[in-house]
């Protein structure tokens, strides 16, 4: 089923699966996830989608670390991302663009690129402050890589911009722009097109491809945008108030009697309708623009 | 690619090249006049012992103590958004450090004092890592603390501090405080003589030798938080400040940067602490006072939180603005010398810092700095009106990508 799409990137050997297992997360009364077990497999590109205040951001905190599970397990190969701080989950390779932007908006877009580089370079604060020689090397070398992913993501004109002076779209895609510069194994998207207009959610959808094309990572993305989801994803799994209702190729997802209710119970802009589209980018805008994003859960404790 | 922002770049960027002025700080720009500015700041500096009289050199030297403490506090509570309140016990750990590592043990009155008697330029390594190690001492709980929940938990040290000056009175010398020794180095005297020197038919005495000490330390002091800010580090703090959950998801080790930089906030402080013991000739409880915690953060409130040159500016008005007013409260309308009716000048100068901060606050959140900013903006590109507020600004222009977008180098753009 997925192994038409898989084909196209190179196989890589150091791309472990993501085994998601019976993941429970409460916050007080309130179970925002609850025992949902999902595998996604290397090199894929997998869907998590369902209605607002399903659990999807939920379900990126716990990949990232950023909430603990209350039950359950995560495990990326060797690695239990369950039991690891954020900064570690980094480390091993999992990089995550947020949904309500988090990003530096009085540094400029090459600055907020370069913390994706935090991980992978080392100059400590004397280092730094005394610009040592191999500190400012290797500030030299992971620049040049940096603006060839804002080249990738058509920032290359907008690098020395300070982000919050950039369009909503633009800073979109340096919160995409600015994981890729983690050099991850694992991409976690959440809703990279909110917000967008049509046109740049049809280019964002080939970036998105271009990225496993040419890297063979695995993608987690959640989005409300169906068409989008239809056309890219390998693999869906649609969450409803915190459980799982379905797993499968779109195609078997779309004709899920009980995606179809959630969808219709939900009433909300993505209605079953959209779920019979493929065509990407010709959606409704997401339902959570940014004004509406009051969401909490996305990036919990930010002053933005 | 971009066929919509491409052809609108194009054209914004030949029409105003100056825009490059605006954006960040942190790319060099092409521009000469910000050398040949600096140039002649520098050689101001260097000359002023020349030409300018002891009581300018004394507050100079005050001021430069200050401008090594306000840009450790601002690279805690401006970059990082860490609230401390406890930079005065920095302060006073350095000072005492200084005059008790390098004074000599003997009694003054009724106390007993001790000190080790080591060259002042130990005393001054000694100052600053000991208020590093009681910085690194207390960043296990700066470390777990937020903005300002910090500044309440740190207030504890500055009581604490207040009780060990007041009591431990062999080192401290108590409640009357005790003389600072003389800087020297390498057997050269910051004094008024010992050597006697003339330079150019100008005498150097104590003012003018610590001027260039001064000069030299807050130069060293701006230029390593400088380097910081816009490196790695830097980088991760100013996110940390903008939001945690993001830098710990990009990598970075939010406790232990928090611990860090609070370990170097205090050594700057340490470091001002010392400074501030040479510039009174003394130490006492009175100067590490919750009242100059509250100074330092105006000085970086005044000057832009997160701008190092801001820091310095703050750290004049509100160091040197006293000073200024004591000496001139003849000719000042309402403020007295001591002694007579009406503001004294600390008073006074409270009064007008206390007022310049309730108006940058309201008018220009990013302080002198801001302020500053602003007229280079204007100077080169007249008319220009751009959202620049870090903290505004991500909701500013959300209505179409292909608004011109200023980019630092116009030379890019031109050759596609
Ligand atoms: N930190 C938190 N404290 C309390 N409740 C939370 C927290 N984070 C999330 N929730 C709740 O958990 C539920 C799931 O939220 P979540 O943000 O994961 O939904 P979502 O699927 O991402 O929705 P959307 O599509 O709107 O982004 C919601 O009811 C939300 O209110
Ligand atoms: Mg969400």
């Amino acid at each position: 089923m997925t192994a038409a799409r898989a084909d196209e990137a190179p196989a890589r050997s150091d791309i472990p699966p993501v085994e998601v297992e019976g993941v429970t997360v409460r916050f007080g009364a309130i179970t925002a996830l609850s025992g949902v077990s999902f595998t996604v497999a290397p090199g894929t590109i997998h869907a998590v989608i369902g209605p607002n205040g399903a659990g999807k951001s939920t379900m990126f905190n716990v990949l990232s670390g950023v909430y603990k599970a209350a039950e359950g397990q995560v495990r990326f190969g060797d690695a239990r991302l369950d039991q690891m701080r954020p900064y570690q989950i980094a480390g091993i390779g999992v990089a995550r663009a947020f949904q309500n932007i988090a990003l530096s908006g009085s540094q400029s877009v090459a600055e907020n690129l370069m913390l994706g580089r935090h991980h992978l370079t080392k100059a400590g604060f004397i280092a730094a402050g005394l610009r040592l020689p191999k500190a400012t090397r290797e500030g030299k070398v992971h620049g040049r890589r940096v603006a060839e992913i804002a080249d990738f993501l058509e920032l290359g004109d907008k690098l020395h911009t300070p982000v919050g002076v950039l369009s909503y779209g633009d800073q979109k895609r340096v919160e995409v722009a600015r994981a890729l510069c983690t050099e991850p194994r694992l991409l976690l998207l959440d809703e990279p097109v909110a917000g967008m207009n049509a046109e740049e959610t049809t280019r964002m959808a080939e970036v998105i491809r271009e990225i496993r094309a040419a890297l063979g990572i695995s993608i987690v993305l959640v989005e409300h945008d169906m068409g989008m989801v239809m056309s890219l994803a390998d693999r869906v799994t649609v969450l409803d108030f915190g459980r799982r209702i379905a797993d499968g190729t779109p195609a078997e997802v779309q004709s899920d009697p009980e995606v179809i209710r959630a969808y219709l119970g939900s009433g909300d802009d993505s209605s079953p309708a959209d779920l019979g589209s493929p065509a990407p980018g010709v959606s409704s805008p997401a339902p959570d623009a940014p004004a509406a994003g009051a969401h909490s859960s996305d990036t919990p404790g930010t002053r933005s | 690619m971009s066929e919509a922002t491409a052809p609108a770049h194009g054209a914004t960027r030949v029409g105003s090249p100056a825009q490059a002025g605006r954006a960040s700080e942190s790319r060099p720009r092409r521009s000469l006049l910000r050398p040949v500015l600096i140039a002649a700041l520098l050689v101001v500096l260097l000359l002023a012992p020349f030409y300018v009289e002891e009581f300018w050199l004394r507050t100079g030297f005050a001021v430069f103590g200050a401008i090594v403490g306000a840009i450790g506090l601002n690279l805690l509570t401006g970059t990082t958004g860490q609230l401390s309140l406890a930079h005065a016990f920095f302060l006073a750990v350095g000072a005492i450090s200084y005059v008790f590592v390098s004074g000599e043990s003997g009694g003054i009155g009724v106390a007993q004092l001790s000190g080790l008697g080591l060259p002042p330029l130990i005393g001054m390594i000694v100052g600053v890592l000991l208020a590093g190690l009681a910085g690194l001492i207390f960043s296990p709980i700066a470390a777990r603390l937020r903005g300002i929940y910090l500044g309440v938990a740190s207030l504890g040290l500055v009581f604490i501090g207040q009780h060990v000056l007041n009591t431990w009175t062999s080192v401290t010398g108590g409640f009357n405080g005790r003389s600072a020794p003389n800087f020297s180095l390498f057997g050269f005297t910051f004094a008024n003589d010992n050597p006697l020197l003339f330079i150019a038919g100008v005498p150097f005495r104590e003012a003018e030798r610590l001027w260039y000490l001064g000069l030299v330390l807050a130069l060293a002091s701006y230029v390593f938080a400088r380097n910081l800010l816009r490196s790695r580090p830097g980088r991760a703090l100013q996110t940390l400040r903008d939001s945690e959950v993001a830098a710990s998801v990009m990598g970075v080790n939010v406790q232990r940067y928090k611990g860090r930089v609070f370990l170097v906030s205090s050594m700057y402080a340490g470091l001002s602490g010392v400074l501030y013991a040479l510039s009174i000739g003394s130490v006492a409880p009175e100067s590490f006072g919750l009242e100059v915690s509250i100074q330092y953060l105006a000085m970086i409130v005044l000057g832009g939180l997160g701008s190092v040159g801001g820091a310095a500016l703050g750290a004049l008005f509100v160091s040197a603005l006293p000073l200024v007013f004591q000496r001139y409260a003849d000719a000042l309308p309402l403020v007295s010398s001591p002694g007579q009716g009406g503001i004294n000048a600390g008073e006074a100068a409270r009064f007008l810092y206390g007022a310049a901060i309730v108006l940058i606050i309201m008018f220009e959140p990013g302080g002198l700095a801001g302020l500053a900013a602003r007229f280079r903006r204007r100077g080169r590109d007249p008319g220009a009106r751009r959202p620049r507020s870090p903290v505004t600004s991500a909701d500013a222009s959300t209505d179409d990508s292909t608004t011109s977008v200023p980019s630092d180098r116009p030379a890019q753009g031109s050759t596609t």
